[in-house]
Order: structure tokens, then sequence, then C-alpha cells
């Protein structure tokens, strides 16, 4: 029962004091995939709720263990009282390190749009040191970077730089003799599909345009998440308000699409929430997973369903972030419309990456234990690829299970004859 | 999002509802706001333990108990629901159980009275099979065992209650404890971390080591908290039993339950893996009826409102602990058509100061129509394609009668029957 209604019920402080939501049940503690890995972690009651209530804004803040939160998020997602689990403890952490400092590495890894525009300018040079063992072991040295985690290979060519060459088309008349559509999307490619994967916003920009969609790129900064999992809510918020900034001044009508499932919930949900910026919730309320939206047409009898046969059994799992989005799994039914498509759901939790948390030196072993279960059961499947719309589970599958991975986007281009 | 039916809700009415729907070949969606009851309170289904609270007679056969009960109150929910809903119900929850891999045993016709973590006999109806052994209709002594640093079960208390109201105290009862391997003492733990420990064959082997050596009682059987294993339970138990000599039987300890949440995973994943699509962390809301019938509910989802739409709903909302009802310093209002569903003087009408007393706030719930829809309070039905399940019906107390399980199983099922029919 929640209770609200406070002016007439003295007795109730939830409103006031939200933290008093938690009824300290500690279903967030059995479902904390860190928490199930390593019994140093006292897991997100402790370290959220409960701590909170002892939390001083005076005081210097006791860290210890809010390191090892991965930011997965699946507290949140649990909690029957719908707690903001991971805001207490982002926040705790973001003081401290004002506090305390922080270091290079974590700097660093907050930082992945200054690091990644570094890396792809000297692509060959950054993948082939990413790739040599000296390398890699005075990074892991002087760094803190792990040295068996493969590094995500850059690209010289970024997606940014693609876009501006390439041409809108504009069907006339609309494509397949469909309906007319007048959509038109901006695309919030974030800086993995920029740096890294080019390819995936190649295809999400074929997948929108082929239904009739005009894509626009607007001028975009990281989403900020990389900076809130590293101690720096500060960064993220500075790096959410240009972005808020920017994308509010789209045309209305125009909505937000993002192909990479946490930075499409920092713009729905923590820009507001966690980082409290001013018209983040206009802004968030236009933002759609691609696969979400692509449905949503789909239910409008607006999507294009003439897919050619993909012969593939495929294994989807779904990122913890998409569960916070709480859309159910687009992707999944999108896949379900492609013939010879056979798309089986692998349940078996956090995949340990969390972005950049499995790649440091520290918390690499204990990544790839959380892993374990995800890993045993793709290996046991022998399917042909994995499928996950968020690109680190996909970096952590490949390199746990030995598997290949795509984004759904992947198999919808293909049943649509682009490659 | 458009979906076949939608069901909202997490707990065993839920699933049940959700599984009913899935074997009768339709495409529902599960709709769960986070945890619910099952993470607390579920470890075995009961199904009636006890027709009267107050005297706390125990029912032998629980079928029997069901028919009697629903001949003389016909509001109840059980009544509602209907017997063929428990039996049709329980025969799909033990199925389900089988092919999703999990060992269950009891049947409608007879209770087991299963000793509780205070040593005092429950009647539970089904079980699972690790919990099996700790029959008190048989007569193998019992010897209790704890771990030392183990907060939440103390087998001395529970061998001492149990001595004295077991068999008038003739039995043999004992306790024992032992230290949990490589366990710092200073360090809190909950039955889940000992579980987790527990599917380390090495663990379990030092635990069992120790057990063997401590029980002296080559006959006894050894009552357990529930901690073998959380997801290879099956395996662990038997293991355990070969590797301590002796029949060994699980006892539900204080949230968060062990045997809830290995139930809870099972069946989520179960219904996932053959299909049936979750949605995760959205609270639903605001039922959007016209002419009588249920256009939409909203979810909170991130960013913005969901809005889903359905043949029909079923709100299998489990128990106050879920946040399904919204409460004013006078009034209970309901989330999806804001009828008032309770009012009081004041919010301290709403609990009796005995733990043990029925609450007030538990039976709080919509009325419902004999086809488990809705209603005003004036007994107009709110939406005729709108079901509930589970604790969202009014007069929905399994607790002192010792239903809960039995009657989500029952109130699920029907509201799946009836929302195929809508």
């Amino acid at each position: 029962m929640i209770t609200e209604d406070r002016e007439t019920f003295s007795d109730t402080v939830e409103e006031e004091h939200p933290v008093e939501a938690c009824t300290k049940c500690t279903a967030c503690n059995t479902v904390c995939p860190v928490a199930r890995s390593t019994e140093i972690f006292r897991g997100p009651k402790f370290l959220g709720p409960e701590s909170e209530r002892y939390r001083d804004q005076h005081e210097t803040t006791v860290t210890a263990g809010l390191d090892l939160c991965s930011g997965c998020k699946l507290c949140e997602v649990t909690c029957p009282s719908q707690v903001s689990i991971q805001e207490y403890i982002r926040r705790a952490q973001n003081k401290g390190a004002r506090e305390k400092g922080r270091t290079l590495r974590d700097w660093l890894l907050g930082h992945t749009r200054l690091l990644s525009r570094f890396g792809s300018l000297t692509a060959p040079l950054a993948n082939f040191g990413n790739r040599n063992p000296l390398f890699r072991l005075l990074m892991e040295r002087v760094v803190g970077i792990h040295r068996r985690r493969p590094l995500p290979k850059y690209q010289w060519l970024t997606f940014e730089s693609w876009f501006k060459r390439h041409r809108t088309p504009h069907p006339d008349p609309p494509p397949q003799g469909g309906r007319e559509i007048r959509r038109t999307v901006a695309y919030f490619y974030g800086c993995w599909v920029d740096f890294n994967e080019r390819q995936l916003g190649q295809q999400v920009v074929a997948v929108l345009e082929r239904n009739g969609i005009e894509v626009i790129v607007p001028r975009q900064q990281c989403c900020g998440i990389p900076a809130v999992v590293n101690s720096n809510t500060d960064l993220a918020r500075k790096y959410g308000v240009e972005n808020v900034r920017r994308l509010s001044t789209l045309p209305e009508g125009v909505d937000i699409i993002a192909s990479s499932t946490s930075c499409g919930l920092m713009l729905k949900h923590d820009y507001a929430h966690l980082l409290e910026i001013p018209g983040a919730e206009q802004v968030g309320s236009r933002v759609y997973d691609v696969c979400e939206y692509l449905w949503m047409l789909h239910e409008a009898g607006e999507l294009d369903v003439d897919f050619q046969p993909v012969d593939t059994r495929v294994l989807y799992h779904a990122p913890c972030h998409l569960k916070s989005h709480g859309i159910g799994y687009p992707a999944m039914r999108l896949l379900r419309l492609i013939p010879g498509v056979r798309v089986e759901e692998v349940d078996e939790g956090c995949c340990g990456i969390s972005g950049t948390y499995g790649v440091k030196v520290e918390k690499y072993d204990l990544s790839m234990k959380i892993g374990t279960r995800l890993f045993e059961a793709v290996k046991a499947a022998g399917s042909d690829s994995v499928l996950a719309d968020c690109e680190t589970c996909r970096m952590q599958v490949e390199h746990g299970a030995g598997s290949r991975s795509a984004h759904p986007i992947d198999i919808l281009a293909r049943a649509y004859g682009y490659r | 999002m458009r979906f076949d039916i939608a069901v909202v809700g997490s707990g065993l009415s839920a699933l049940i509802a959700t599984r009913t729907l899935q074997r009768a070949g339709r495409k529902p969606v599960l709709i769960w706001p986070g945890l619910s009851s099952l993470y607390f309170l579920y470890a075995t289904v009961d199904v009636l333990g006890y027709a009267n609270p107050t005297t706390a007679e125990v029912v032998e056969e629980p079928i029997s108990g069901v028919r009697q009960l629903i001949a003389d109150h016909p509001e109840h929910p059980y009544a509602r629901a209907g017997l063929p809903a428990l039996q049709n119900g329980s025969s799909l929850l033990l199925d389900w159980l089988r092919e999703a891999g999990f060992n269950w045993q009891g049947t409608l016709d007879r209770n087991l009275l299963l000793p509780t973590a205070t040593g005092t006999p429950k009647p539970s109806c089904l079980v699972p099979t690790s919990m099996a052994a700790g029959d008190l209709h048989r007569n193998e002594p019992i010897v209790f065992c704890g771990f030392d640093g183990y907060q939440d079960f103390v087998p001395e208390l529970a061998a001492a209650n149990l001595s004295n109201g077991w068999n008038g105290g003739s039995r043999n009862v004992g306790a024992v404890r032992v230290p949990l391997p490589g366990v710092k003492p200073d360090r809190l733990f909950t039955s889940i971390d000992i579980a987790r420990s527990m599917e380390d064959a090495t663990f379990r082997r030092a635990v069992a080591e120790r057990l063997r050596h401590a029980v002296k009682d080559d006959r006894a059987r050894l009552g357990l908290p529930a901690v073998l294993g959380l997801t290879h339970d099956t395996d662990v138990h038997l293991e355990f039993e070969k590797e301590t000599g002796h029949p060994v039987f699980e006892i539900p300890t204080v949230p968060p339950s062990v045997l809830g949440l290995r139930l809870f995973d099972r069946l989520r994943r179960h219904l996932q893996e053959t299909g049936v699509e979750m949605i995760w962390a959205a609270p639903a809301h605001e039922a959007e009826v016209a002419n009588g019938r249920c256009l939409r509910i909203h979810l909170k989802s991130a960013g913005r409102e969901q809005p889903v739409e359905a043949k029909a709903y079923i709100l299998a909302l489990e128990d106050a602990v879920d946040g399904a009802w919204r409460a004013g310093a006078h009034t209970v209002r309901d989330p999806f058509f804001h009828q008032v569903l309770a009012q009081h003087a004041t919010p301290g009408e709403r609990t009796d100061e005995s733990l043990f007393a029925a609450q007030p706030f538990a039976a709080i719930g919509y009325p419902v129509t004999d086809r488990l829809q809705p209603t005003d309070r004036d007994g107009r039905t709110l939406a005729a394609n709108v079901f509930v399940a589970g604790g969202g019906i009014a007069g929905y107390d399994p607790t002192g009668i010792k239903a809960r399980g039995g009657m989500a199983i029952a109130t699920g099922y029907r509201a799946a029957q009836e929302a195929m029919a809508a």
C-alpha cells in the first residue's frame, strides 16, 4: 500500500523522504548480480536506502563498497516499492569522489567520448595497441584496464562524418506503394555507433528510411552514462544539460530514437530524475528505443513487413537497462515477424560487463563470474549468434561465450535486403 | 502496445493466470511492478489449514474444508472462484512445476503437518519435495540444525517448542548447531547467501560432514532452514541427504524466502522461455473505460506512460505489500478506476494492534461479481473485460485460515477462464 495525501496524513513521511518507501524487504539484494557473485559486496539495500538514512550533506561520505555497484539497475527493476536505489548510490559516490578525488582511470572512462575520439583519430595505432600484449600489460599497470578484456575496435570514419555525406532519400511515391508517411526522427546514435560500430548506425538509418521516415542527426554529446558509473554525475550532468539544450530545439513532432539501450535510458529517465536537469522530462517523453519505435509503427500499420526470409537461429539476451525502460522486449516481437528467424530468449540475467565496469583490473574477474550462467547457456544453445540491444552486453557475450553477436536491427536490415 | 490479454502482477495468482492463458493457446503479456509476495511469504501452497482461525483446529482434508467454506460463506473469494478452479488450477500448477523441472508433491485430499522455524506444526497442502520429510504425521525423531552466526533460525527454540506440542511431548526432538566453513562470524548473512554457497559441492560436503558428526541419532531426520540451493536445489537436496546419511527437510525462514524465490524464478523463467513476454519495471494504473469496457491501461515506463491495449485484463494484485492501493488519511483508493475501496475515521482503524489478529487492511480490495469483475460499492461492474485475482479481491485474507497459495491459484485460474471468454 502506498501512502499519499500528505497534508491529511501527518505520520506519512514517504513523500518528503522517498527513502522511507523502502520496506527493507531485501528483494533487491536477492537479485543483485554483484551480491550474487561476491560476498564482499553488501548489496543495494545497504548501500542505497539503508545508508542513505545516515548520510549527511555536511559530513564526509563513506564510500566503502559503493564502487562495487555495477549500475545495472536490476535492484530498481525488482523493488516492489519503486525506490530509486541507484540514485542514492550514484549521488553518494559522486559526493565521495568530489571529496576524495577520482583515479585517472575512472576519469578517463568517464570521458568516453574524448577517449573514443582519440581512438578513432589514431584508429590503426589505437587498435594495434589494444591488441598488443605488451601495451596491454603496461595499460593494466599504469591505468588499471584489465589486460584480458578485449577493447572495442575504433573506426577512423565516424558515423557523424558518414551521415554528413549520406543523401537522405525522399521517396516519391512512398516505398512499396504504401500509405504516405510523414515522420521525421532525430537519431541519438551515441559514442559507440559514432566511433566503433558505424555500420549499426547505417543499418538504423536504412531501416528507418525504408519505412519512409526522414532521419536527421542533431549535434550531440556523450549521454553521460559512463560518467555516472565512474563516480562523476557532475560531468554527466554537464553532458546532459548540453544534450537537453540541443534536443529541446528539435521541431515539434520529431521523435528521438536511440539504438543504445543505456543512452536511451539516460535520455528518457536519468536526466530528469538522477541528474535533475531542467527540461529533461519533455525531452525524455519524446525518446524511443529504435525497436520500440519500429514496433509502434507496426501497430499503427506503418511498418513495411515485406521481409525477405532470414534463415537463422538466434538467442536474444535482454540487457538489464532494457528492463528499466518498462517496454517489454520489442526486439523479440519484431524478429518474430521475419520469416525464417527462430529466436529464443536466453534468460540468464546480467552479462556482467555493465559498461566500463568489467574493463577495470579489479572488476574483470568478478564481471566474468557474473556472466558465467549466461556464457554457459549461450555455449549450450549452439545458435548462430546472440542478439542484444546493448553494445557492451554484445562485447561481453563475444568474449565470455566465444559467440557472435549483433544488435537486433542487424537481422531486420538483412530482412530488408541490406548487408 | 497491443496484446491479447494483459496480466498485471507478479505473485502466484498472476503466474497461474498467465500459465492458464498460455496453455489455452492465448498470448498473454505479464506486466509486473516489481517482486511481490512470493519473495516474502511463499514457501508452500496452503489451501486451507484452519477452517476457523480462532480455534486453529487443523483441517485434515483441504478439499472438503474448502467445499464447506464455500457453502458457509458464498461471498468468500474461494466461493467466487469456485471449487473446480481450485482443482484445475492445482493440477495445472503441479504439471507446470514438473515441466519446469521442480519437484513438488501433495494432493488436495490431505494436509501435511510441517514444523515452522519456531517449532509450531503448520498444515500445508502442496509443498516442495525438500520439505516433505518434515511431516509430523511421521514418527521418526527430528533434529533441528542451525548454523553459527546465522540469526534467522534458532534450532534450540524450534526443538523446545515442538517437543512441547508434538504428539504429547513424547517424541524425540533435538537441536544442533555447526559452524559454516569459511564464514567469518562477524559477517551478517542471510539464507540466500547460504543457499548460494550450498550449490558449491565442496562447501556442501563440508557442512554435511559437520552435521554427520554432530547428530548422534542415526534414525533422526534433519530439519534445516531452507538453504539447500537456489537454482539446483533438487540436486542439492538429494546429495545432501546422501552426504549426511539422514532424511533432510527444509523449513521456511523469514524473508527473503529461499523457497519463494525458487518458485518465482523457476516459473517466471519457464514462461519466458516458452515465449511469454514480460514487461518489467512498469507499474500499471489508469484504466480507460468506455461503454462498460476497458480500452487500455497505462504503464509508468521510463520517460512516459505506455498505453497497453488488450482484449481483456487480469488485475492479479497479490497483496497489500505490492503497493497496489493508494492510501490517504481516510480513504483507500485503487489506481485503475479511482474507486474508494475503504474509508476510515483514522488510519489506525486499518490495523489491529495484535500482530496475529486479522488485519483489516488485508481485506481491502475490489468488490467483485461472480465472474471476478471489479464493481463499485453499489455492485455495478466497472469494466466487463477486467477480472481480479488474488489480493485485489475484497475480503481476500488467506493468513488466518492458512490458504495462501490455494486462494491465489483458484482466483488466478478462474480469472483467466473468464478473461478468455470476455
